[in-house]
């Protein structure tokens, strides 16, 4: 591990620490509105201020990075365990069933992400509680985020399918199941660390583009999206420079997780 | 030729047939709010009654909307009440212009920084480079949209801020590795320029994917074109799907995931051909 590397994790590791502990650090709860100060700057009471509805920043900012960091990495994992059933599943069968599965991942790749994300999340309803909104968010981008994860399993797995290990364990008379989970993902898991490890950024920055646009995390749960739709009204932003923080902590996290990712060579 | 055509045809068909199914399964699909309204008559209910019944069942759905498609006919938008057709004619050389020209100046910018950084090779500037793509990589696409908004930069530069780093990032890793390759070394140990080595020896080696990256650029510059569009009050595609979305209208969200596959698939088959032809020329 690089300086660098170290010093990522490190940090991540802090905004991690200060996410659990949330509730102790909090000045009011996230949706607590003080309406005699909207747009307050920032105070004793309220460290980085107060938005336009008067709640409180601070508390909005490290509950919202609890929904995020918490849920991107939940996501990621779910789309890791798809793509890592496809992709093995399809690499070592082969045949039409690789051809079925690699079409699919074809087609769903010829549209943009964004728009796929947008096309899905207009058919569930819109008008739903906010920790559903939460819910559906995150399990739409897990459900729908395997398809480039696929195809580069499926390679490794097709690279290992005509393996000695693997034509022993045929003759023994090893079922395909057995043969998936305890030959195959042994040992494609650095691949799929990796494939986790790079979904998580991924997925913390389509949540943002998603809540700004009105279709992730709906109010009043904050997450990191929510919190910069406030970007919108500048002069607040002029006003009181301290609502840049989520937006500085966001580029951050993304910065840091793309910095502790483990090299190419460490993974082979 | 004409089975890639084909090919193109009926894949956009199966995505615009799934998005439809979709639909057509989606909570609340076939409530109709006019019957609701007491203005209108019962012979008008009946009729709206009569025409949605036409398209209750999905087979129903996918003929009616086939021979349509088979006429030209789009159908008309839910929500905007216009010919889905008209919307698309009006809003799609909105975005593809502003992808276009998003591209190039990304391209431009990507390239020229990645051949700056090599012909340099300091790591102060390596760093810097690193560093300042990682910033932009970190950035979501609406924000830059955002920011497009406040310093009143046309929608282009918002696409082109978001495709950079991406482009930037490859394509040096790709030039590195190019110029690493033993032939190179032998070439500069001839002492040939640099001007000969780069158009001789790394161009034809770098261009296959960097042509592949250009089918993969399209689809990031139009995934990026929505929020920016959107926020930026652009009247282009990506408004209009953000519009569709929101106001859950069929028609507009089957043709739209029509038209985009259908743009997706042909700009990466036409870089999958340029690679093909740079290779087989190459060789």
């Amino acid at each position: 591990m690089s300086p660098l590397q170290k010093v990522a994790a490190i940090l991540l590791c802090t905004i991690l620490l200060l996410m659990v502990l949330a509730s102790i650090f909090v000045p009011a709860p996230y949706a607590r509105q003080f309406r005699d100060i909207p747009n307050a700057g920032p105070s004793t009471a309220h460290p980085l201020g107060t938005d336009a509805l008067g709640r409180d920043s601070l508390s909005r900012l490290l509950y919202g990075t609890r929904v995020s960091l918490l849920l991107a990495p939940g996501a990621s994992l779910l789309s890791t365990i798809i793509a890592a059933l496809l992709g093995s599943a399809a690499g070592l069968i082969g045949g039409w069933f690789e051809r079925i599965v690699l079409a699919l991942t074809d087609l769903s790749l010829a549209l943009p992400w964004l728009f796929l994300l947008l096309t899905v999340r207009a058919m569930l309803p819109l008008d739903v509680p906010p920790m559903v909104s939460v819910v559906i968010a995150f399990l739409m981008m897990g459900l729908l985020g395997w398809q480039s994860a696929v195809r580069v399993i499926c390679a490794a797995t097709r690279g290992i399918r005509d393996s000695d290990f693997l034509l022993l364990a045929r003759s023994t008379g090893c079922q395909p199941a057995r043969l998936l989970l305890r030959h195959v993902a042994p040992n494609l898991r650095p691949l799929f660390y990796v494939q986790f490890w790079i979904s998580i950024p991924l997925f913390i920055l389509t949540e943002a583009n998603l809540s700004i646009l009105g279709l992730g995390v709906m109010e009043p749960m904050p997450s990191w999206g929510n919190l910069l739709r406030g970007f919108e009204n500048f002069s607040a932003l002029a006003a009181n420079p301290l609502r840049l923080v989520p937006l500085i902590l966001l580029v951050l996290v993304v910065m840091c997780f793309q910095l502790v990712l483990p090299s190419q060579e460490v993974t082979q | 030729m004409l089975r890639r055509l084909l090919l193109i045809a009926s894949l956009g068909l199966v995505a615009a047939l799934f998005s439809a199914t979709l639909v057509r399964f989606a909570p609340g699909y076939g409530v109709e709010e006019r019957e609701l309204d007491p203005r209108w008559s019962a012979e008008s209910v009946e009729a709206l009654r009569h025409k949605q019944l036409l398209q209750e069942g999905l087979a129903s759905f996918y003929f009616h909307y086939l021979s349509a498609l088979a006429r030209g006919d789009l159908g008309e938008s839910d929500s905007l009440k216009r010919p889905v057709r008209e919307l698309l004619t009006q809003r799609l050389p909105v975005t593809g212009s502003a992808i276009v020209r998003g591209l190039g100046v990304a391209w431009l910018a990507a390239a020229l920084l990645a051949s700056l950084g090599l012909s340099s090779r300091s790591w102060l500037y390596e760093a810097s480079g690193t560093a300042f793509s990682s910033l932009l990589l970190s950035l979501p696409s609406a924000v830059v949209a955002m920011l497009a908004v406040h310093l009143r930069a046309p929608v282009f530069c918002a696409i082109s801020v978001v495709v950079f780093p991406r482009l930037h990032r490859y394509m040096r890793s790709l030039l590195v590795r190019s110029y690493d390759q033993p032939h190179v070394l032998a070439a500069r140990a001839r002492g040939l320029t640099s001007g000969t080595i780069f158009w001789r020896h790394v161009l034809p080696v770098a261009a296959p994917p960097l042509l592949a990256l250009f089918g993969v650029s399209f689809a990031i510059a139009f995934g990026a074109a929505i929020p920016i569009e959107a926020l930026c009050d652009s009247p282009g595609l990506g408004q209009l799907a953000w519009h569709a979305a929101l106001s859950r209208d069929l028609p507009l969200i089957v043709n739209v995931t029509f038209v985009v596959c259908l743009v997706m698939l042909v700009a990466n088959s036409l870089a999958d051909l340029a690679g093909r032809t740079v290779i087989g020329a190459s060789q």
